[in-house]
């Protein structure tokens, strides 16, 4: 219990600090935040009077408390740009995010750990001089020239998948966890998230083959071998599961680097998630959507850490044990 | 012994000779001014603008060679603006553009709005140029009645600013759109002057040829707002004009027709007469009545809560019901563009929808900019079904409209890659490519490649230029300004910067407008020898390779 205060408390300083950067980050930029929302044609009495009205007119350090108050309500602000308040926007484009980096991120540790316990366990034949370098490969080449390879062969020249987008034109569905679970949508969703699984899988792949490597010379996988057990059951529930500890805890924190979308990815299919948001209100400097938006993703990752170092001392009690000693 | 001597002396004519020939005499024993100092040229971010980048670029070699130093300093959008809009004393030069809207078919908006003094302190003026004569013609174009006469004084316009050069006019860029023809009947796709197919009557006339009755097209850019009262980039307009009516429309032709109004009458010059349509409905089901007209115009008189469209009714006095279905405007003077730029731009809105907003908004320090997506409710000939501006735009075909289209569902896809929306236009996921920043030649080889896909270009109204500010020296020098437009020729930036797909500009006129263009005044004589020529006339000087002011004249600014 003492161990989770501790972390959770960690967590809670960590979040403050971000937030501070954010704050003094966006209002550092050069530029008027207020050129993108303010008409060329208001009144200088109007536009100052915005600038009250969003508390732009007020010292720097009011500004952060007010920033801070309205944080805790659960207040995210309006965007500059957008006009719409920020949080209906991010949610609006949340569940294509986290539809297309949760199925990749998944995909991607799957294919991930199975392959790297596979090679392992082959080490030094054939499909490990052929693979490994593949593995590199894909882990370096940059997304968007995957993205457009996949497009060439399986959108345009093959036909078997759209082009770009989340849904087919003009569908329409009565809500959004019909538009999610249609088959349309998982079609649209099919060349993205392989996209993102391939650049992501290198590196559970890595790092399953390189502890399973390890795994495989402690003498418990040594007894099971002299007792005779089959190679599968070996791999599966003596090294494999040992090995997967480091993996499952790149796999959380890689679940909070995502939230923020892959703006990569999407720009390449059209895909409407938080990245193209994300951008767009950096370049137009609109502090709130920005902020609100990052705010998200850092508590994603913030969150997702926490979860890993519990799940960490789940798997492995000695962590917690240690704290205690 | 004797000969080396005699070389040295021919080399040394030779080079002096040179030097002299280029402008870059040593000016020893004859005075000149202060150098001047860097100039900075805003510019558009290559990857949101490539060919005015790749523009800026060019214009700062040939500006280089004249002795000047130069900085391209390429600006995001919102700080561009910011400062070219709203810090009027602060930029030397930048990049601009005007795009082709129906509404600019008529040379009114360009020629009054964009040089006219009045509007030099906050609006579109923003070059600073202030100059009587001219105003004076641009006053006159607009009051005159008389074609001929209006043509007239629209050239003289045109000749005004060839003269004083207030910035280079670079280009009226090419815009190319494509379609497929399986699914659209050819005939009934319809090319409006100066704007190109995608256009409102395109959207209208648009007959399917097969099952596929929804034309599906493209933006590369968000629908930031979709409103009646603020049009928030280009995308947002093409639904605005699709989603509300407005009394008359600019026809393919490039001139106003009447469109709601069943007839618009000129009573005299100052008072037009209008007859709204019998049988027209809201989108809500509600009937359109001519206090919905009314109060159409006079919103956007409401204290300043709707900027945008204040200048279109700034004209009219008063408008009086006159009837069921009639009203009348007057008007403070006669106003020839007055149907392109006030009954063809003005969106019809519902009273009894837009009372209480105009009515909240006056308690509130924003305006009508400040509503995002305010109610979609207009009488055109499509409404609104589904508004994801990041995502798509879906309208579907409203049966009870005068003018039905023949399509039942038009639908706008944000796609933010050029390279898969040549991919979807291939496989037919998008059936109407309405915006394309990518090469030309690579769209134009598709077409040849895929034999569905029919291309059609046009010279666009609109375009592209370097403005100078000319409230600040040196660009208060209209010999200055002359020699550094003349510098740069238009025909290389096509080629170099436009990929050969633009008209070379010298003009706030299109070409595309036909009637009102001055054919002879891209005829002008550029180069490095005619600008040298100007500024060596005028007294600037070439000292240590630096272009200097002329004699006396003290530089009074610091860069920025």
């Amino acid at each position: 219990m003492r161990f989770i205060a501790a972390r959770l408390v960690h967590s809670m300083f960590v979040l403050l600090a971000v937030v501070t950067l954010m704050f003094l980050m966006f209002r550092l930029m050069p530029g008027d935040p207020m050129a993108a929302y303010i008409s060329e044609a208001l009144s200088e009495e109007s536009r100052q009077s915005i600038r009250a009205q969003f508390g732009l007119d007020r010292p720097l350090w009011q500004q952060y408390l007010i920033y801070l108050a309205n944080i805790c309500r659960g207040e995210l602000g309006m965007s500059f740009f957008l006009k719409e308040p920020v949080w209906d926007i991010v949610m609006a484009a949340l569940p294509n995010t986290l539809a297309l980096t949760f199925s990749g991120l998944v995909l991607a540790y799957l294919f991930g750990v199975v392959a790297g316990a596979f090679l392992a366990w082959r080490r030094g034949s054939l499909a490990e001089g052929i693979a490994i370098p593949m593995v590199l490969a894909t882990r370096a080449a940059p997304e968007f020239w995957v993205g457009m390879i996949l497009l060439s062969i399986f959108a345009f020249s093959l036909g078997w998948f759209p082009s770009g987008g989340a849904a087919s034109p003009g569908a329409m569905y009565a809500n959004e966890w019909q538009r999610m679970v249609s088959l349309d949508f998982l079609h649209h969703l099919v060349l993205p998230v392989v996209t993102l699984a391939l650049y992501l899988q290198g590196l559970p792949l890595l790092l399953m083959r390189s502890t399973m490597l390890d795994v495989m010379h402690e003498e418990y996988v040594t007894m099971a071998r002299m007792k005779g057990l089959s190679t599968q059951r070996i791999v599966l529930n003596h090294a494999a599961r040992n090995a997967l500890l480091p993996v499952a805890t790149a796999f959380t924190l890689s679940l909070g680097q995502l939230v923020g979308g892959n703006v990569v990815i999407e720009m390449v299919f059209s895909w409407p998630g938080l990245g193209r948001i994300l951008v767009q209100a950096v370049s137009a400097s609109d502090y709130p959507l920005a902020q609100g938006a990052f705010l998200l993703v850092a508590f994603a990752l913030i969150s997702m850490n926490f979860v890993a170092d519990l799940f960490y001392a789940v798997l492995d009690p000695r962590v917690s044990n240690d704290r205690k000693a | 012994m004797q000969r080396v001597p005699g070389r040295r002396l021919f080399v040394s004519v030779s080079l002096l000779a040179t030097m002299v020939m280029f402008g870059h005499a040593p000016v020893l024993g004859q005075a000149s001014g202060d150098p001047i100092r860097k100039i900075v040229l805003i510019s558009w971010p290559q990857g949101v603008n490539p060919q005015a980048y790749q523009a800026s670029q060019l214009i700062a070699q040939n500006w280089r060679q004249l002795g000047l130093e130069v900085e391209v300093r390429s600006l995001p959008w919102p700080q561009h603006i910011q400062t070219v809009w709203n810090e009027r004393e602060k930029w030397d030069t930048t990049m601009w553009r005007m795009v082709g809207r129906p509404e600019r078919s008529d040379p009114d908006e360009v020629v009054f709005n964009n040089y006219h003094s009045t509007t030099a302190a906050t609006g579109f003026n923003f070059l600073g140029y202030l100059n009587p004569e001219y105003d004076k013609v641009a006053e006159e174009q607009r009051q005159s009645t008389d074609p001929d006469k209006r043509k007239a004084l629209v050239l003289q316009a045109q000749r005004l600013l060839d003269r004083d050069q207030p910035q280079m006019f670079l280009v009226h860029p090419t815009t190319m759109k494509a379609f497929n023809k399986n699914v659209w009947a050819e005939e009934s796709i319809v090319s409006q002057s100066g704007i190109g197919i995608r256009n409102f009557w395109t959207f209208l006339r648009a007959t399917p040829k097969g099952e596929q009755k929804q034309m599906v097209l493209n933006s590369a850019e968000p629908v930031v707002a979709v409103s009646p009262m603020y049009i928030a980039g280009s995308a947002s307009s093409w639904v605005t004009e699709l989603v509300w009516d407005r009394l008359a429309r600019v026809g393919t032709d490039g001139l106003p027709q009447p469109w709601a109004a069943e007839k618009i009458e000129f009573v005299n010059p100052t008072t037009v007469d209008v007859t709204l349509r019998a049988g027209m409905n809201w989108h809500d089901g509600k009937p359109v009545t001519i206090d919905d007209v009314i109060y159409s115009f006079e919103a956007p008189t409401m204290g300043n809560k709707v900027p945008m469209y204040k200048s279109a009714v700034a004209d009219i006095v008063k408008i009086e019901k006159t009837g069921d279905r009639r009203a009348r405007f007057t008007l403070k003077a006669p106003n020839a563009a007055f149907v392109t730029a006030s009954l063809a731009k003005i969106n019809l809105i519902p009273k009894h929808v837009w009372d209480p907003i105009m009515k909240d908004l006056m308690t509130k320090p924003e305006n009508a900019e400040a509503l995002p997506n305010p109610p979609a409710i207009g009488s055109g000939p499509f409404k609104m079904v589904r508004n994801r501006g990041q995502e798509e735009i879906v309208l579907d075909r409203f049966d009870g409209h005068f003018a039905a289209p023949k399509m039942e569902r038009w639908v706008l896809r944000i796609v933010p890659n050029p390279e898969a929306t040549l991919g979807m236009l291939r496989r037919n996921e998008i059936n109407f490519l309405s915006d394309y920043g990518g090469a030309p030649d690579v769209l134009e080889k598709l077409a040849k490649d895929v034999p569905q896909l029919k291309v059609m270009s046009e010279v666009d109204i609109g375009f592209e230029y370097a403005a100078f500010n000319l409230r600040r020296a040196p660009f208060n020098d209209v010999n200055f300004r002359r020699a550094l437009s003349f510098a740069v020729d238009r025909n290389v930036m096509v080629q170099a910067a436009w990929n050969g797909y633009a008209v070379a500009a010298n003009s706030h006129v299109s070409p595309a407008l036909k009637f009102w263009h001055d054919n002879e005044i891209t005829k002008m004589r550029t180069g490095l020898p005619v600008a040298r020529d100007i500024l060596d006339k005028a007294g600037y000087k070439v000292v240590g390779g630096k272009l200097s002011y002329p004699a006396g004249v003290k530089e009074t600014l610091k860069a920025n």
